[in-house]
Formats: C-alpha cells, structure tokens, sequence
C-alpha cells in the first residue's frame, strides 16, 4: 500500500503527540525523583543540580527492602502456580474430551469478569476462620486464583492451535499424556507463555485492594501498599515521593523491557509449528 | 511384521449425514505395500487413521496378524506412521525426533544412538543429525519423518500422502526411494495418496476409494486394464479415459455413428457406456472412423496426445487420443479415430459396473 507524504507526516505527528502523553509525566516523575527536596515544588521542573540522594532516603525511611521482597516473594509464587496450573489445565481443556468440559471452562471465565471489590470482603472472613490472613498465603492463594481465569483461558487458545498431527505423532511414538505435555507440546509453546507469565507478573506485582485488606503485618506488606502508606507520611516531601514511586515501579519495567521482544512474539506469534 | 485385515471398518464422524467409511473389508499381506487411492473427502486417510488408532472404529473390527486391534490404544499398536506435513517435533534436532519414541520405550542409551546411527545412514541423515527440523529443506523433512517411523522397527508403516509437499522433481525421486525402503525392510505398508500415478508405481496393490467405500482392489496392472467401474476407469490412467454413450448389437458397438466390433463380445445388447484410453484410438482414414475436431495437440517427445471433441448423440463429447510424434495435425484440423476389440471397455449405462 502506497503511503503519501502528507499523510505519514500527519501520522507520525498524531504518534508523537500520544506518544508525549505517556512520556512527559514519567519523564516528570523520574526528574522530581533526582531533584534536591529543598528545590522540589511538585510540578514539572528541570532540576539545577541531580541529587540522588533522595533513593537512599527513601528506601531507608519507608522500608522498602521489606516491601520489595514480600512483592518478590508473593509475585513469584503467583506465577508459577498460575503458569503451572493453567498449563496442566488449558491442556485438558485444549485437547480432552470430558464431561462437564464447556460448563467448567465458562465458570471459569465468569472469574475474568469479577472485580476483587466484589468478593473481597467474604474472602477476608473466610481466609479468617482458616487463619491464614495475614500470612502470604491470603495473598498467594487468591491472587493465583484470579490469575487463572486469564492464564486458563489463554493457554486453551495457544494448544487449540498446536498442530494436531504433531500431538498424533508423539501419541504413536509412545508417549504419555503427561511426557506428551512437558515434553511435546510445552516447549514449542514457551513464547506464549512467557507473555501470559509477564501479564500476571504485572498484575500481581500493582496489586493493591488485597494485600491492603489482608495484611497488618508491617513484614509482609507488598510494595504498592508500602509505598501508598509512604506517601501519607511524606505529603509534601515530592522528591521522596517521586524515588520511592520510581523503584516500586522500576522491576516491572526492567522485566518488561527485558522480555519485550518475546512478549510482542508471544502475543502475535503464538505457537511455532516447525 | 504382519498381516492386517480390515472387516467391516466404519468410521462415522458425529453429526456427519453419512459415513466417512461405510463396512471396509480388505486383506493385506505380510510384507504388502498397500496404497489407498482417491479424491479427497473420499475416506483413505480415515481408513488409515482408524488402522493407526487415531479415529475410533464406529462398527467393525481391524486385526494385526491374528490380534483385534480395534479398541487397543495407539501406543500400543505397534505402528509408525508419517504425516503429510511430516509433524516432526519443532524444539528437537533430527536425531532426538528419531530417538524420542525410543526413549518413550524405556531403551538404552546405546541402543538408541545405534539406531538412529542405522537410520541415518539408510536415509542419508547422518550430516543433519543435530539440526533442527526448521534449518532443513522439505525433502530432508520427509525423510527425517521416515526416519522417526523405522527406527522403531514397527509392524506396519502408515503414510498419508507423504509426498505432496514436495515439489514435483523431488516427488518423484521420493516416489522411488520410498517403494526401495519398503520392500528392503519388508515391512507392511498402507499408502495413502491422491495421486494415481503415486499408486500405479508404488503399490504393490491399490485400492481405489470413492465416499467411504472401497471400489476396486488389485494390482496396478490390473485397475488399468479391467477396471471394476466406470470411477475407478476414470480414476486410473493419464490421460484420463473418456466415456462415451453407445450402444451395443451384434457384437459391435456404435459411438458417434460409427460402429466397431467388440472381442471379445460379452452378449451385450442395448445401450452402454463405452470406455476408451488415449493408446485405444488410432488414426484412420476418413469415413472409417469418428469425426474428431482437434482443439489441442500436447507433444511429449515420444508421444503426443490429441485433445479434441467429437459428435455423439447430438453433443460434444471429450476425446483424448495417443498419436505418433511425427503427425502432421494441429488445432482446428479434424481427423478420424477407431478403436480395436481389445482397446473398448463396456459400463452398464445405469449402474456404471463393467460389462465385458
């Protein structure tokens, strides 16, 4: 298709103007982070003088070294549960035939369109008569749960377009339902799964309502919430603000940035079939 | 290795208005290279796939030797098979495609590279073992998927169309090493191809299929010149036979006006389908023979083909001829064909069964 000048001048104007959306208030953020308190009034400024000072400050006075490892702790554990289950479980939904499989796999869908709001305030009572709130597990559990709904339904999709023929082929080479799994259909599959691992990642790590309802203890407390309460002791200290949002923020981007490449593939790409 | 014998085989896919394949009987010989011919839809892969246990029988049994194999799991049947589009395993190099079903069997280390070392060689893999499929040609592909079906030493290879990715001149040197392997190994082989040359030069014997029900079943030699129905007559041969209505008395038959005797003669009387290869007709003299309008005069170097049309029964019917490479004849000429005795196959007009 044949582009004319004018017209990619106005699409390369509309990107740039989106584009300045996006990058000018955490361009703000990320100069408030580096400008000296003494000098910070909060609105969008070059600094005179780079002061990286103000991380130090923050991580020390808001306990983020805690913060930050139960987010790790809580994120990580997510994950993998919800990468393992929602593999063992898009497989069946994929590629077996049992009774019940389209009603099960609908109910399961319904939890993508449930906001924690909904049921969060049964939940805390029921995770309190087993006592496990205020332990990790009130956050792990719920959180895989959630993150199912999505990981279940994604990973159905991806082995519904795995070559059926290469499924026959290792079934008539002798291979069981688990081996044909994790060691057929699995490893062709890593691209796709790595997307959904960084979504739920994401998710888990900015998630905020449960750990604020589940959690007392200052120990585990996750990093959003470290930083929300942060921000109520340091009101107008915007340059301490600013650093200590930049490093709640910054694993997520570092991992995306890392993964963007596999993550663009796995989304467009799905499956490689040979 | 062993024999197979299908009996009353149905595969009747859900909610489907018929079945893909309606009550297969056929024996096939230890050591037999079997191919199943047809056009698509017409259920040969089916009938391979229910042989590979990959589609459940719905009526009838399958055998392996003297076992009834209709209910036992892939797994354990015993048999390889290669996939059109070849499925090999996309994250694992040649030689752990080859040696994967043995691992699946528990074999040894040693075993296995021994024979997949084996393999290799016969197929001419041993330089591509460590490359992934995705770095080799489709020719190398098909025979790495080969190689997966005898390293493991099967009862009986499965092959569903395993050529027709290839392009024609590689198709065509497969064709040759494929028939070569099997009949090296001995062991049983069901074939399944499209294509009716593929058949007529591998198969030891073809069975021609049409709507789930096998047509006709015999060696090569033997489609081509008594073919059990006007479909398989069609089907077999290329050029295509063409047909014509005729009708048969006193031991000749008239097409177009002109009348040819038929031997041997059957007893035949009435109307019929007459039946005639391109190598059937020969040139004639004008008024000894039909009146055939030439449209298109393919020369091949030994042989040239006449494509024309000719009068019958007040239509234009399709006549394909063999003529020599030296005749004078072009586009727009008419030119008059016979046919001898031997050379006219006879059809019951309303059932399309062979007459004579």
């Amino acid at each position: 298709m044949n582009v004319s000048r004018t017209e990619r001048i106005v699409n390369q104007l509309i990107l740039v103007v989106f584009a300045l959306f996006a990058v000018v208030p955490l361009l703000g953020v990320l100069l408030s982070s580096v400008t000296p308190a003494s000098q910070n009034s909060g609105g969008f400024a070059i600094p005179d003088a780079v002061d990286f000072g103000n991380y130090g400050a923050a991580w020390s006075r808001g306990n983020f070294s805690s913060y930050l490892l139960s987010s790790v702790l809580v994120t990580a554990a997510v994950v993998i549960l919800s990468v393992v289950l929602a593999t063992f479980a898009g497989f069946a939904f994929a590629r077996f035939d049992f009774r019940g499989s389209s009603v099960l796999f609908y109910l399961l869908l319904i939890g993508l369109t449930l906001p924690t709001e909904a049921f969060i305030i049964p939940l805390y009572f029921n995770l309190r008569t087993i006592g496990l709130t205020d332990t990790y597990w009130a956050l792990i559990l719920p959180q895989t749960a959630q993150s199912l709904a999505f990981a279940v339904f994604w990973m159905r999709n991806q082995f519904r377009g795995f070559p059926g023929e290469i499924i026959e082929a290792a079934r008539l080479d002798g291979c069981s339902d688990l081996r044909l799994l994790w060691r057929v259909v699995v490893p062709p599959s890593l691209a796709p799964m790595m997307t959904m691992a960084v979504v739920i990642t994401m998710w888990t790590w900015n998630e905020f309502l449960l750990p604020l309802v589940m959690v007392v203890s200052d120990s585990r407390r996750t990093a959003p919430l470290g930083l929300a309460l942060f921000q109520g002791q340091h009101l107008t200290d915007y340059s301490l603000l600013a650093a200590a949002g930049v490093m709640v923020a910054l694993p997520i981007a570092v991992l995306f940035f890392a993964l963007q490449k596999r993550f663009i593939n796995g989304m467009v790409g799905g499956i490689s079939s040979r | 290795m062993a024999a197979i014998r299908f009996e009353k085989a149905q595969h009747w896919y859900p909610n489907a208005p018929s079945a893909a394949v309606a009550g297969m009987d056929l024996d096939i010989a230890d050591g037999e290279f079997m191919v199943l011919v047809g056009p698509s839809g017409c259920g040969k892969s089916t009938t391979l796939r229910m042989l590979a246990g990959l589609e459940e029988l719905t009526a009838g049994s399958i055998y392996l030797g003297d076992r009834d194999i209709s209910t036992t799991a892939p797994k354990d049947r015993d048999i390889a098979m290669v996939f059109q589009n070849y499925a090999l395993y996309p994250h694992m190099t040649v030689g752990g495609n080859m040696e994967f079903c043995l691992k699946n069997a528990g074999m040894s280390r040693d075993e296995r590279k021994r024979r997949v070392a084996a393999a290799a060689e016969t197929l001419g893999l041993t330089e591509y073992l460590d490359r992934k499929p995705k770095a080799l040609s489709g020719g190398q592909r098909q025979r790495v998927a080969m190689g997966r079906a005898i390293v493991r030493n099967p009862q009986v290879f499965c092959m569903d169309e395993p050529l027709s990715n290839l392009d024609a001149k590689m198709r065509v040197q497969t064709r040759t090493d494929v028939a070569k392997l099997q009949r090296d190994l001995g062991v049983t082989t069901v074939y399944v191809t499209h294509d009716q040359t593929e058949a007529m030069t591998m198969g030891d014997r073809v069975g021609v299929m049409k709507d789930g029900v096998l047509q006709q079943v015999g060696a090569p030699m033997e489609l081509y010149d008594r073919p059990a129905n006007v479909f398989v007559a069609g089907f077999i041969g290329s050029p295509a036979m063409k047909f014509f209505d005729a009708d048969v008395h006193d031991g000749s038959v008239t097409v177009g006006g002109h009348s040819m005797a038929l031997a041997p003669f059957g007893g035949h009387d009435g109307p019929v389908v007459v039946g005639l290869r391109p190598e059937g007709w020969r040139l004639t003299a004008p008024g000894d023979g039909i009146a055939v309008t030439v449209g298109v005069v393919e020369t091949l170097g030994a042989d040239a083909y006449l494509y024309g049309t000719a009068r019958v029964d007040g239509g234009d019917a399709d006549v394909i001829a063999r003529i020599g490479n030296r005749e004078r004849v072009g586009t727009g000429d008419t030119v008059h064909v016979t046919a001898d005795g031997p050379a006219i196959h006879l059809f019951d007009r309303a059932t399309g069964e062979r007459l004579s």
